[in-house]
């Protein structure tokens, strides 16, 4: 294609709250500050130039903004749909009617940790459970769509029962999605204390799988404990079964984000993904987003990712899920291993059992 | 008021050439989308509520080679399609008299 489908936009440096495993602060590559509006106005007007379809507005924490009904005005006006990821906690009827009468909302994620506030706010800090329920019912009220993920760490895995319940029965979601506390950023600072370990992944798992029995389609993950389980026990399958190679296994074929999509830094650098940050591509209103998109040679190599195949990784030597496995996020390979074209750890099957990991 | 014979494209509507001149058609209002393949997209062009449908088709049939006689049932059911589905829709008399 000839330019990207959607982009994720940091459009703020700030945030009200400071989650214990946030992705975006503590990143050394990161400038954190904001740009004015007129930049975002001007950059606005070049993606609906080129037939951008959506942005996904983050942070930081986008409603922080003084100016967001402006920035969301631009958008609108360039033909683009939106959606945000958000705590919940700023959102008030003011923007949220706002919000409703733009037409163009396609869902405001908010993450919600807990059943209540004393696992929620353990990660992001008191009050922050009741900001972030009160922001949904704002939403709902205005008839906005709402996702809710769930990040699982390991002061919330415990609780995945009652927050299935909360979300589910209590305020009548109609599904939530989870991931899990992920090595980058803050959570690298604090590791030890949010991120699951071995046990606690089996206990996330199980778990999840048993909600996912009770509650039919209504809880999803595209990362985390959940997509692990799955995508591991169908490897193991097709090991124990002697099975072909998965059509996409065997190599680094584990991201296909750069294929329709970009992102754009709070400090305006045009980045691959805000997992791989460090990866500046450009300058928005400096660099054409066109150019970079279709030359840019690190976007390109990244594409060419999937030919790399795994069997040549020290990393992966001797192992029977070479042909069933992807090699998974390159965000995640880069924060562990300091390689981006590297399988990650995270989501190795083989580490994970040698470890003591199950996935019966 | 009367429709003319003139379609005319939603302006709302994004036109998102991608390569080989195949092209989505997305209407950011309702997320609805539609792939179209060249002629599409040279119909879709011609959509300004001044051409005619027999203007639009005596017009690709010039543009492309080997153009088929049944070009014009064609596209005037790609026209009705997207008219049906709000991308599109026919010029009012009204209009044409005040421009």
């Amino acid at each position: 294609m000839r330019a990207p489908r959607s982009l994720t936009l940091e459009i703020t440096a700030r945030c009200n709250l400071r989650c214990r495993y946030c992705y975006f602060f503590s990143n050394p590559a990161v400038e954190y500050r904001d740009l004015p509006t007129d930049e975002w106005l001007q950059f606005f007007d070049e993606l609906g130039s080129l037939g951008v379809m959506k942005v996904t507005l983050a942070g930081g924490e986008p409603f922080i903004r003084e100016d967001l009904s402006v920035l969301l005005a631009g958008i609108v006006r360039n033909r683009m749909r939106f959606s945000f990821l958000s705590n919940g906690v700023l959102i008030d009827d003011e923007i949220a009617a706002f919000i409703a009468g733009t037409g163009r909302c396609e869902y405001i994620q908010v993450s919600v940790d807990g059943s209540c506030a004393e696992v929620h706010d353990a990660c992001r800090g008191q009050g922050s459970f009741e900001g972030a329920i009160r922001g949904i019912r704002t939403l709902q009220r205005h008839r906005i769509g709402v996702g809710v993920r769930v990040t699982i760490n390991r002061k919330n895995v415990h609780d995945l029962e009652n927050i299935a319940h909360f979300l589910l029965d209590e305020m009548g979601l109609s599904d939530f999605g989870t991931n899990s506390a992920g090595y980058m950023g803050t959570c690298c600072i604090n590791a030890d204390d949010v991120m699951l370990n071995i046990e606690e992944r089996k206990e996330a798992m199980a778990t999840l799988l048993r909600l996912t029995v009770k509650y039919a389609g209504r809880i999803s993950s595209e990362a985390g404990p959940l997509t692990d389980v799955r995508m591991w026990r169908r490897m193991e399958e097709a090991r124990a079964e002697g099975k072909p190679a998965f059509h996409n296994g065997g190599r680094l074929t584990g991201c296909g984000c750069t294929g329709n999509k970009i992102a754009v830094r709070t400090d305006g650098a045009i980045v691959p993904c805000n997992m791989l940050a460090h990866v500046e591509l450009g300058r928005i209103n400096h660099d054409s987003l066109a150019e970079i998109w279709l030359n840019s040679t690190v976007l390109n190599q990244l594409r060419n990712r999937h030919t790399i195949p795994l069997a040549g990784f020290e990393f992966c030597a001797g192992c029977s899920y070479i042909p069933y496995c992807t090699g998974n996020c390159p965000g995640l390979a880069y924060t562990i291993t300091g390689q981006i074209d590297h399988p990650s750890p995270d989501a190795c099957l083989r580490r994970f059992l040698e470890e003591g990991g199950t996935i019966a | 008021m009367n429709q003319t014979d003139r379609p005319i494209a939603n302006p709302i509507v994004v036109l998102r050439e991608e390569f080989d001149d195949w092209a989505v058609l997305f209407n950011p209002d309702t997320a609805d989308a539609v792939g179209t393949n060249p002629v599409g997209v040279a119909v879709w062009k011609r959509m300004d509520g001044k051409r005619s449908l027999d203007d639009i088709v005596s017009e690709i049939k010039k543009s492309f080679e080997d153009t088929p006689d049944s070009a014009l049932k064609e596209i005037a059911a790609f026209v009705n399609t997207l008219a049906e589905n709000g991308f599109a829709g026919l010029e009012l008399e009204r209009k044409i008299a005040d421009a």
